[in-house]
């Protein structure tokens, strides 16, 4: 079966080829990430084939070093793949061909390719209002659904996964297809990061501003990343250490009413 | 007693902000934030700085009594090998 042809998506300024020979997969592709179709040549290459049989894997992602420097296994109990960052290129064996499996393994992948530019993927919603982009970050259940649903009059990037870059002294927040709760994907662009905010529910709203060393604590564990090895983790650590440098970060305790905005604005 | 040198695990990555260092281990992905006396140790742990010259410049530096500063210092020490952040010798360490 020949692969289908012309399927590529583009994410934060990397346009990855989709191969596939599953008109299935292709359908998921076209349908999940339809904001983020793209034409032109690729910077990656991701090649999808269905896997045969049961897979022995575990629940949570296992990203391990492979066969190289630059060469990644990325498996779970749905997927097993190949990442190699020299190359540009990943295989992934999917069990079924459904849009969890692709659009997990997708993360994992930019995750992973996005350290090349300076780029991580952020649990957290990120939303454009005049012209500056703002992160929202935290973990599930601390309001990145509620702020993106509040915010009526910005721009949704997402209210998820956001995926952030540093270029030269300052920092570009992009919009990705990894949506939550919302179920709504992000607009396909980007805007300079004008704030990092660490979200959290309160009785009333209120904005403190963070030093770099307790955002970098605090900007970590919202960081996706699954890699352990030592050189990689160190990538993502300054990464993340640039990005709190170059970008004002506060503590946001907000109640689920748009009125944060306000005080986001007074700082 | 013999002279100890301390060397920072290449595994670790780390800032300073504002005198105190935010050190990651790669292993469990935990940031340890460390005090200013702690990042003066962690700064020292070239692998050539012997721990009784550590002691001295916290003696300096921090007003503390000697005694006091080589307990805290070990202790701290025992710490950070605990977590794989460093390791300890009893010789001079090259640069890798």
């Amino acid at each position: 079966m020949p692969s289908v042809p012309g399927l590529s998506i583009g994410i934060a300024g990397l346009r990855t080829a989709m191969v596939t020979r599953d008109p299935d997969v292709a359908d998921v592709v076209r349908d999940r990430y339809q904001g983020f179709l793209s034409s032109g040549p690729a910077d990656w290459r991701i090649e999808i084939s269905p896997l045969p049989g049961s897979v022995p894997f575990s629940k949570d992602v296992v990203v391990r070093r492979d066969g190289g420097p630059a060469r990644f296994s990325v498996r779970r109990y749905d997927f097993a793949g190949i990442v190699d960052l020299g190359e540009r290129t990943a295989d992934v064996a999917l069990t079924s061909p459904d849009d969890v499996s692709i659009n997990s393994f997708l993360r994992i992948l930019y995750s992973l390719a996005l350290v090349e530019t300076r780029g991580l993927v952020v649990h957290a919603a990120s939303l454009v209002r005049d012209g500056g982009a703002y992160l929202f970050c935290g973990p599930s259940g601390s309001g990145k659904t509620t702020v993106a649903r509040l915010s009526t009059d910005a721009t949704l990037l997402s209210d998820e996964l956001s995926i952030v870059r540093i270029a030269g002294e300052r920092a570009v927040c992009f919009g990705t297809p990894f949506r939550g709760e919302l179920a709504l994907a992000g607009e396909d662009r980007a805007a300079p990061l004008v704030g990092i905010y660490f979200l959290h529910h309160g009785g009333r709203h209120a904005v403190e501003a963070l030093g770099p060393k307790e955002a970098l604590a605090r900007l970590l564990p919202n960081v996706l990343f699954f890699a352990r090895e030592a050189d990689v983790t160190a990538a993502v650590f300054h990464i993340a250490a640039n990005l709190v440098e170059a970008v004002p970060c506060f503590d946001l305790s907000f109640r689920p009413d748009p009125g944060f905005w306000e005080v986001i604005r007074n700082v | 007693m013999s002279e100890a040198y301390l060397t920072q695990s290449p595994r670790t990555a780390w800032r300073v902000y504002d005198g105190e260092a935010a050190v990651l281990c790669p292993d469990d992905s935990t940031l340890n934030s460390l005090n200013a006396v702690g990042t003066l140790i962690w700064e020292s742990a070239d692998g050539k700085t012997a721990v009784s010259a550590i002691v001295a410049r916290i003696c300096e530096e921090f007003d503390v009594d000697p005694e006091r500063a080589e307990r805290d210092t070990m202790a701290f020490i025992a710490k950070l090998r605990e977590r794989g952040l460093l390791t300890v010798s009893e010789t001079i360490q090259q640069a890798p």
